[in-house]
């Protein structure tokens, strides 16, 4: 082994860049449970209080447990709709022969790196117009539909990886292309399905800017929102109380993430391996 | 009976079975949804930013489009711009008329019946042309109330003009000009609507003034700056760093720092932005270490243009390294180790074999890193609006969030939806122009390479 192939050094130089994230997440957790004497890094006492918030409702506020359910409804329902549809859509333009496939690839693929937020006004009007501005519905199909070029993306993707052989197979048999789709090619693709469907629930669970743009009233806010306008309120600032509720709110992507890891990471680059 | 039974259902089921064998209709049904969506979402809403980018919509135009007001300077142009000076002022009168619904009016503020009644007897239908003179006759009625101040109350109720009032269609302004008794000839009334209307209107000023504002330069400036510095810095450069050294790793460590440097991509960004605020706050992190030193605490996110640029990066810099580094990993990992065990044997540096082996090997992934980052630094903004807000003083604002700010969120209230979407519209430009240069890069027919069915 030559001193080229030395591990050590890149391994410090490495731990060296990543203090800073690892300092962040370790007081994350310290100082939701304790307090601080001034101008100093090192606890002293421990405490409940910052988390308060959880049996109590903060002033002009909904409760946590308002708005943890609408996160988790808006989460839950994009992700549904976007399995649904992009598991269609994909096969559609992955496998069968129809006419302007390759224009609704190009579509989607140009989709799926365009700027959303150059949308934000006409969808903020369009919503308004049509009755569905501060409804948690109205925000779950633009989140949905924004999502939708991506997921498509990926589930093509995963599509594309399933052996021809299964589907001939299948056709020889009898089966209608319907058929093998349902009951040969989605089983293939379940661990790509099962992929998306963590992704966009992070993705709906992080999502900020749209629900403050387009839901931000007390009954249908979601926690980004609701920690947000706390952190944006710059007469009450209580750095413990804000980490708590961060840190309830991060729980389960923390979760999430350390579970499904490898999943996510396919995802995250591009998603074309199964 | 039972024979042709049999025999249309299975005239349906063969129908519905070719359907769904048929690859092209199976294909166009299962895009349907999809479809749908997309349109409903993406395709419209780019469109009407167009539309509404050559809009004055805002606020106070309202976004229906149909308002119509008649206030003082609206007469003011119907004199200058059409001459029509009888008419302005005619409009402009306040009259009082005594009429029902001025009455059930004042009845229901509790004025004498009787008073109401004498009144209706006696004066229904007349005009006044002032306040004064309607007070006179309520005084000289026989059940008259016993105090001035009782008058005036029942007089204003008598109180008309068209003044003032909004009125969303054309059809209600006519009418009520026509119940305060002016009759209006055609010119007239076309006239009239056209300067009292306040809706929004097509324009091309939006523009005119987005190149004639100093704070366009700026935001262009600060747009340019925050692109390039984070790409270079951190989505490309941090990103190959990060790809290389755990290259150089055993697997363990390796794994461990990638998922690490995930970390900043899935914290959700309220959170993620909130842990540097308590880094930098003044009773924060950097402040306490700092204090020691005797170096006073402040705020170092906000207390000086440079401070917050060079935070603003590092956010943003550190959550788009990772998708470099997950993408350049896996292109490292696709090179043969037999090159690397080769350059060994003769003698190459770490150095020269990133130079020789890997950078030549992943340069279509920079090359694909480099465009989608660009665009999606471009047209981020929530990092710099839960960060600094754009501040101080504006020296962080960067296109998207001045977008945002003019249109979405204004602490006026005022918001510019037409001139937010003509700023908006530059982004669809640039964003379009990049999409196709991505297209591009993207080897496009090996995507959509022939199904082998059919």
């Amino acid at each position: 082994m030559t001193s080229n192939y030395r591990k050590w050094p890149m391994t410090l130089f490495l731990g060296i860049l990543t203090a800073p994230i690892i300092l962040m997440y370790f007081y994350l957790f310290v100082d939701t449970v304790t307090n601080s004497p001034p101008g100093s890094m090192i606890p002293n006492e421990w405490t409940l209080e910052h988390w308060r918030f959880l049996w109590q409702t903060l002033p002009g506020k909904p409760t946590i447990w308002v708005a943890t359910w609408n996160t988790f409804l808006f989460a839950s329902s994009t992700t549904l709709i976007v399995l649904f549809i992009s598991s269609a859509a994909g096969y559609s333009l992955s496998r069968l022969n129809m006419p302007g496939r390759s224009f609704f690839l190009g579509g989607v693929m140009v989709l799926h790196a365009f700027p959303t937020v150059t949308l934000l006004i006409a969808i903020f009007l369009i919503l308004q117009m049509v009755g569905l501005y501060n409804t948690l519905t109205g925000v779950i199909l633009v989140k949905a539909s924004l999502e939708l070029p991506f997921g498509i993306w990926i589930m093509k993707g995963f599509y594309d990886t399933v052996p021809w052989e299964i589907e001939m197979a299948g056709i020889q048999d009898g089966a209608s292309r319907f058929q093998v789709w349902i009951q040969l090619v989605l089983p293939q693709v379940k661990p790509g399905i099962f992929s998306l469907g963590i992704f966009s629930f992070l993705a709906g669970w992080s999502e900020f800017i749209l629900p403050l743009v387009l839901a931000p009233n007390n009954d249908v806010q979601v926690l980004s929102v609701y920690l947000s306008s706390l952190i944006f309120d710059e007469t009450n600032f209580d750095m413990g109380l804000f980490k708590s509720i961060g840190l309830f709110y991060v729980i389960p992507v923390i979760i999430l993430f350390l579970f499904f890891q490898n999943k996510l990471m396919n995802i995250y680059s591009g998603g074309t391996q199964g | 009976m039972d024979l042709t039974h049999t025999r249309s259902s299975e005239v349906i089921k063969t129908n519905w079975f070719t359907t769904l064998t048929n690859s092209k209709h199976l294909g166009l049904i299962l895009l349907v949804p999809a479809f749908v969506f997309i349109l409903m979402f993406f395709v419209v809403p780019v469109f009407l930013t167009g539309v509404f980018g050559f809009t004055n919509m805002s606020t106070a135009t309202g976004i229906t489009g149909d308002s119509y007001l008649a206030s003082q300077s609206s007469m003011l142009q119907l004199k200058d711009r059409h001459g029509m000076t009888a008419l302005a002022d005619d409009l402009s009168k306040i009259v009082y008329t005594i009429d029902t619904i001025g009455l059930e009016a004042a009845a229901q503020e509790g004025a004498n019946q009787q008073t109401l009644d004498e009144l209706s007897t006696k004066f229904l239908g007349q005009n006044f042309d002032n306040r004064r003179d309607v007070e006179r006759i309520i005084k000289r009625l026989n059940h008259r109330p016993n105090n001035t101040r009782a008058i005036k109350a029942i007089s204003k109720h008598f109180e008309r003009s068209v003044l003032n009032t909004r009125y969303d269609s054309q059809d209600k302004l006519l009418t009520a000009i026509d119940n305060f008794g002016i009759k209006l000839n055609d010119t007239e009334a076309k006239a009239v609507i056209d300067v009292t209307y306040t809706g929004w209107v097509f324009t091309t000023e939006n523009f005119k003034r987005m190149i004639s504002l100093p704070d366009t330069k700026k935001t262009f400036i600060n747009t340019l700056f925050y692109v390039f510095t984070t790409l270079i810095l951190f989505n490309v450069g941090f990103a190959l760093v990060l790809a290389i050294s755990t290259h150089y790793m055993n697997s363990g460590p390796a794994g461990f720092f990638r998922s690490l440097w995930l970390l900043p991509r899935i914290t959700p960004p309220v959170l993620y932005v909130l842990m540097w605020k308590w880094l930098a706050w003044d009773t924060g992190f950097i402040s306490a270490i700092l204090g020691p030193f005797g170096i006073l605490p402040k705020n170092w996110l906000l207390d000086s243009p440079t401070n917050a640029w060079f935070f603003i990066i590092l956010i943003n810099g550190l959550v788009g390294a990772s998708m470099g580094m997950l993408i350049f990993s896996s292109a490292i990992k696709a090179i043969p180790t037999s090159l690397f065990h080769a350059s060994e044997v003769d003698g190459a540096t770490r150095v020269q074999q990133i130079r020789h082996i890997i950078l030549p090997a992943i340069r279509f992934p920079i090359l694909f890193i480099t465009t989608y980052q660009t665009l999606s630094l471009m047209t981020s903004f929530e990092y710099i609006l839960l960060a600094t807000e754009g501040g101080p003083g504006g020296s962080t604002e960067v296109w998207a969030l001045a977008t945002y700010f003019k249109a979405l969120n204004n602490y006026m209230g005022m918001l510019e939806y037409g001139y937010g979407s003509a700023l908006a519209l530059v982004l669809v430009v640039v964003g379009v122009v990049v999409s196709l240069f991505y297209l591009k890069i993207f080897d496009f027919k090996s995507l959509t390479a022939d199904p082998k069915i059919e």
